[in-house]
């Protein structure tokens, strides 16, 4: 009896590990191929030879990626936008959801403000009517585009909002009985808390900013602007659009010269370094946070 | 005092509500007219641009599209600095184009892809009426070229009498051909064209495609049959790589096209009979195996890669396909040659239609100061750069340009603007003279054409090390533009022309719904899976759901053009 | 007696006084503190808000909002006579639904396998290799799909390979709906799994030790110790992506769909994105996007009230 029971735990092991593994592997493969796709040469990529170990080794396309002023220009802005936009959010964040955090009675006008912010999210204007306002504004082609439409973040908000109202209160009181006001107990007290639940909300905002391809599309006007996505996105031009565009046989010519699977591949693999060396750093600190965010009671 | 606080809250609410409305009507209404730097501090007159790009725009470093040989010329010659309100290719350039337009503020000048584009722009009063500023300041060359179309070029632009933009022309590209390779011809000794009038036959092109899926010349093991694009069928011939519009001009019928039939009313070209034989043709060459098993499913890359493999060795596609579709078998294959022949219609001739002369129109915005410059930079493009008879002397970047092989979107205009033969005639009266030594390499003026005598020299010369790009210009010029002018002189093309271009509204509608029926039927019908006959109830199905209409709108817009 | 009331009197008020005092300032620099926030949220989305006035009237942009003709529901009407809205709308629902049933069972399916998994090492790499794909954009995921996923892809090379016919997943509107739900599952289920690993973690071990004790086998302990334990937090996830539901996946779609697969992959948001703004009808893409707004708000508002009924915790 204990035996079958110790053969039958042994096979439910097996396949237990055998599909965790699997499917480990079916998040892997596809990356790798990617990665291997880029350092293969050109024709072994359009022959679809390349599997999980590049085809005729080249480290050609990255070369070209070296000399790409437009690609670095790309990835610059969004450097730069990353970095701004973690800036503002995170001040606005901390600075919405302490007042937020406290209840009705010590902050009059709280729930107007909840209600303001959740109304927001659940309703918006549309692409045209936005783009008008940041036309209007003359940020156009400007980094300001990118980081201020989307300055308050909602979602974090209320993230942090609720961890802010697990804090023990007696810190609260002890840093009011020192005569604290409420910017000082933010930055003494709050912050210092709540950091792994700050750091998942950071990654958030890093994510969404490196990531997001529609906003650079809408309000840049000229290839040199794009952020790092909207110009990877603008490089997938396929021969049967231009064909059925009309395109001159000039221009064919010169972009089958450069529409090469390699190259766009090692671009990918270069816009996604960043996200892959921040991203073990804070795979602690998200797991934490979002643990602590749904399961606590 | 509680009451007191009420009312100063609600008072509150009621200003800070008030003011919002207020900031908001000055915060997005953009509908007040549009002001632009028209002058920059030396005094240049500033023209704002929306600009078409291509991908490999092969600019020497530290020039732009905005700043290159072609701007500074625009500075230099007509006082006007360029500033380029967006830049974008395709789809892009689309939306740049409906962003700029929702918020009211057109570049001075920009391209416009299609007619009904200029209809929106011409009803809604966004662009500048051109006909005043044409007469005064066109060329006289640049005119000639716009009545070398029979008048159809202007007239498309032309809306009451006022001509509202600056028409691209598009010269003819028939026939779509049928590109051989030579080599394996020779290799297994088959015979074609025994007249030699570069006409061949079905069953010429038949007993070919089977020598060839017989006897694997390229050495693969794997052989496949002609292949073609699962949409096969495109509006013109410059697009017409891949597609079936040779075969379907032996029935003389002309897919995609609106034309007249016997008795004098309006079809579809896709829904004539001449169309149902041709698609029975291609279900015989499914069923014999000379048609490629997996039509319908392989893609673009798939059959490029096909060719370049040395699978297949039968293409269908314009004269210029050598240059960028080709030239990828001639890398992998230094013995690989090409030969074009087109098929031969029932009636003994090659049966073509004429393309629509029209491409892309380039308009000025409504009230802008200067819409004569729009003729001026029109001028010097396309009559001063192209008829200059020393390019190297008088205008040198641009020679050096040419060299580079710098890409023709860079101009402040992307489109062209030749006289409807000027491909041929540079051919016969330039290249062909060239090649054969009647005149000297440099007694050619117009540098794009000296460049390309100059190549394919070079390939005739030592054909086996010769480069690429020498291969293709051999091809696409001795052999693509030299069949079309063969079949010209010898009088051997049978012309059909389209009675209509444009689009109505119905096939704004329903146009994309159309041609996925057309396209999934075809396939169907070419690969077995409906029996011949299954084509009548495309025919019907097509009128039904919205054909008809679309040929009562064109029957319309025909009369009212009376 | 009354001179001692009045300086206690006297001492209260003072003492109300800093307090009222305090508070006020207190309450002051809450609001200020809101102030930043709340004008970005002016500006980028309350004024656009007002943008709603072009979907009830024929809008021309030469002619502005306060020029433009008032034609009232005359867009609303329309769109619902186009057979296409009911098509985008059922697409945008089959996508949204499939990928959240889908999603969720397989991160519930995933977290209770990583669970068993003992090896400390192979477990956390798996989780890093897993957690990967939330963190890439589609844009970066769309060639990921494309390269496996075309006719020539790796997916129908092994189809070939077994003898099998080639499927056309990007271009045939049976496949393409389920792609789009299977790659973003792939996509997330990793990342959604942490919250109920979270959870199974969290279920005190001494229970399945006394069942392991009273005979149950592992499927047994899993069926009636953890899936309880987790019901909560599925629950509470299922309610809290309803609100998303309109939001089937723009970045996705756009990247993934062609004119061929418009019929089954055209959502919500593609569509306004297509006839709205690239085919410039301004006035009916905003109806279509008011459309999506007062639908999504009223799921909201209903995740909402379930989350309160049924669980402890609310969104708001």
């Amino acid at each position: 009896m204990v035996e079958n029971n110790r053969i039958s735990a042994r096979i439910g092991r097996i396949v237990i590990y055998t599909i965790v593994i699997s499917l480990g592997l079916v998040c892997l493969l596809p990356l790798w191929n990617i990665v291997a796709i880029s350092f293969s040469s050109s024709e072994a990529v359009t022959a679809n030879a390349v599997g999980l170990i590049p085809v005729n080794f080249t480290t050609e396309t990255y070369k070209l990626i070296m000399e790409d002023t437009q690609f670095w220009r790309s990835f610059g802005i969004s450097v730069q936008r990353v970095f701004l936009s973690l800036l503002i959010n995170m001040v606005l964040i901390v600075l919405m959801a302490y007042p937020l955090s406290k209840s009705k009675r010590v902050f009059k006008g709280r729930n107007i403000y909840m209600n303001l912010l959740i109304f927001s999210m659940l309703f918006n204007g549309g692409m045209i009517p936005t783009f008008l306002v940041v036309k209007n504004l003359e940020m156009l082609n400007t980094i300001w585009s990118l980081v201020l439409p989307g300055a308050v973040q909602v979602f974090s908000i209320i993230l942090i909002m609720n961890f802010f109202v697990g804090v023990p209160k007696s810190l609260e009181e002890a840093a009011i009985m020192d005569g604290a006001n409420p910017l000082q107990i933010l930055l003494k007290v709050y912050i210092p808390i709540s950091l792994p639940a700050l750091a998942t909300v950071a990654l958030f905002s890093i994510v969404g900013n490196w990531n997001d391809f529609f906003s650079g599309l809408i309000y840049m006007t000229k290839v040199s602007n794009y952020p790092l996505m909207t110009y990877i996105q603008s490089l997938s031009i396929s021969i049967e659009e231009m064909l059925k565009s009309g395109a001159s046989a000039n221009s064919l010519e010169n972009m089958m010269q450069v529409s090469n699977k390699n190259l766009n591949a090692a671009k990918i693999v270069v816009s996604i370094i960043p996200l892959l060396v921040i991203y073990p750093m804070l795979q602690k600190y998200f797991i934490h946070g979002i643990v602590v965010g749904s399961v606590k009671e | 005092m509680k009451k007191d606080r009420k009312i100063l809250k609600q008072m509150a609410t009621l200003s800070i509500a008030s003011m919002l409305t207020v900031s908001l009507a000055a915060c997005m209404d953009s509908s007040s007219p549009q002001e632009s730097a028209t002058t920059t501090e030396d005094g240049k007159t500033v023209i704002t641009m929306g600009r078409v790009t291509a991908a490999n725009s092969k600019l020497p470093e530290g020039d732009t599209y905005e700043n290159n040989a072609y701007t500074r010329l625009v500075e230099e010659k007509l006082n006007a600095k360029i500033v380029n309100q967006f830049e974008a290719e395709g789809e892009d350039y689309d939306r740049q184009v409906a962003l700029a337009i929702a918020s009211s503020e057109l570049p001075d000048m920009m391209r416009v892809n299609s007619k009904d584009e200029l209809k929106e722009l011409v009803e809604n009063d966004l662009i500048a009426d051109l006909t005043e500023v044409y007469e005064q300041h066109a060329s006289d060359y640049i005119k000639e070229v716009y009545e070398s179309y029979d008048g159809r070029s202007l007239a498309d632009a032309t809306f009451d009498d006022r001509l509202m933009a600056v028409p691209a022309t598009v010269g003819a590209n028939a026939p779509n051909m049928v590109w051989i390779r030579q080599d394996w011809i020779e290799e297994l000794e088959l015979t074609l064209d025994d007249d030699g009038d570069s006409l061949i036959t079905l069953e010429e092109l038949e007993q070919t495609a089977k020598a060839f899926v017989e006897n694997d010349p390229g050495d693969t093991g794997n052989p496949v049959g002609i292949p073609f694009a699962h949409w096969l069928n495109a509006g013109d011939y410059g697009g017409s790589a891949l597609t079936m519009s040779s075969l379907a001009g032996v029935f003389n019928a002309h897919p995609r096209h609106y034309v007249k039939d016997e008795n004098g009313n309006i079809v579809y070209g896709s829904t004539t009979e001449g169309m149902k034989q041709s698609l029975g043709v291609l279900n015989e060459w499914f069923n014999n195996g000379i048609l490629d098993p997996q039509f319908g499913t392989r893609t673009w890359d798939d059959i490029m890669a096909l060719l370049t493999n040395g699978q297949t060795g039968i293409v269908t596609g314009p004269w210029h396909i050598p240059d960028w579709g080709l030239s990828a078998v001639r890398e992998m294959d230094k013995n690989a040659e090409f030969v074009a022949y087109t098929l031969k219609g029932e009636n003994g001739k090659a049966n073509v239609y004429h393309e629509n002369p029209t491409g892309q129109f380039i308009v000025v915005r409504k009230d802008y100061e200067h819409p004569e410059l729009a003729i001026k930079i029109l001028n010097l493009f396309y009559d001063e750069i192209g008829n200059a008879t020393d390019l190297e002397a008088d205008y040198p970047e641009i020679a050096k340009y040419s060299e580079l092989g710098v890409d023709g979107s860079t101009r402040p205009f992307n489109i062209e603007v030749y006289k409807a033969t000027s491909t041929l005639d540079d051919f016969s009266d330039l290249i062909v003279p060239a090649v054969n030594g009647d005149i000297s390499i440099d007694d050619i003026t117009k540098a794009g054409i000296k460049t390309d005598a100059k190549t394919i020299l070079e390939y005739i010369e030592d054909p086996e090390n010769a480069e690429t790009s020498a291969w293709s210009k051999y091809h696409s010029r001795m052999k693509g533009i030299g069949l079309i002018e063969k079949l010209t002189n010898e009088g051997t093309f049978n012309w059909t022309t389209p009675v209509y271009y444009g689009t109505t509204p119905t096939m704004e509608k329903k146009g994309a719904n159309l041609l996925k029926l057309e396209e999934e039927d075809f396939i169907k019908i070419v690969t077995g899976t409906e029996p011949l006959d299954y084509f009548d109830r495309f025919v019907s199905n097509w009128k039904k759901q919205g054909g008809d209409e679309i040929i009562a709108e064109i029957e319309t817009e025909l009369a009212e053009q009376q | 007696m009354s001179v001692q009331t009045a300086k206690t009197a006297n001492l209260e008020n003072a003492e109300t006084m800093k307090q009222k005092k305090k508070w006020l300032t207190t309450n002051s620099m809450y609001h200020l503190m809101m102030l930043p926030g709340m004008i970005f949220l002016l500006i980028f989305s309350y004024i656009p808000m007002f943008g709603i006035i072009m979907a009830f009237q024929d809008y021309i942009p030469a002619k502005g909002m306060l020029g433009s003709k008032f034609v009232g529901l005359e867009h609303f009407i329309y769109m619902f006579q186009l057979p296409d809205i009911g098509q985008v709308f059922k697409n945008t629902m089959v996508i949204a639904f499939g990928k959240i049933l889908l999603g969720t069972f397989a991160a519930i399916v995933f977290s209770i396998l990583l669970n068993e998994i003992r090896v400390k090492f192979l477990k956390k790499s798996i989780q890093t290799v897993v957690y990967l794909p939330h963190f890439l954009s589609w844009v970066v995921l769309a060639a990921v799909v494309i390269n496996m996923f075309s006719l020539d892809g790796t997916v129908n090379q092994m189809l070939t390979f077994l003898g099998l016919e080639k499927l056309n997943f990007l271009g045939s509107n049976s496949l393409f709906q389920p792609l789009l739900i299977g790659t973003d599952v792939w996509k997330e289920f990793g990342f959604n799994s942490i919250v109920y690993l979270a959870a199974i973690t969290a279920v005190d071990p001494g229970q399945h030790e006394a069942a392991s004790i009273d005979g149950a086998n592992w499927w047994r302990r899993v069926w009636h110790i953890t899936l309880p334990s987790m019901l909560p937090i599925i629950l509470l996830l299922a309610i809290l992506s309803l609100p998303n539901i309109l939001n089937a996946g723009f970045d996705q779609v756009y990247n993934l769909y062609t004119p061929m697969v418009y019929e089954s992959g055209d959502i919500l948001d593609t569509y306004v994105y297509r006839i709205g703004l690239l085919g410039r009808e301004y006035s009916f893409g905003t109806a279509v996007g008011i459309f999506k707004s007062i639908i999504g708000m009223i799921l909201i508002i209903s995740a909402n009230e379930m989350a309160k009924k049924y669980t402890d915790r609310k969104l708001f």
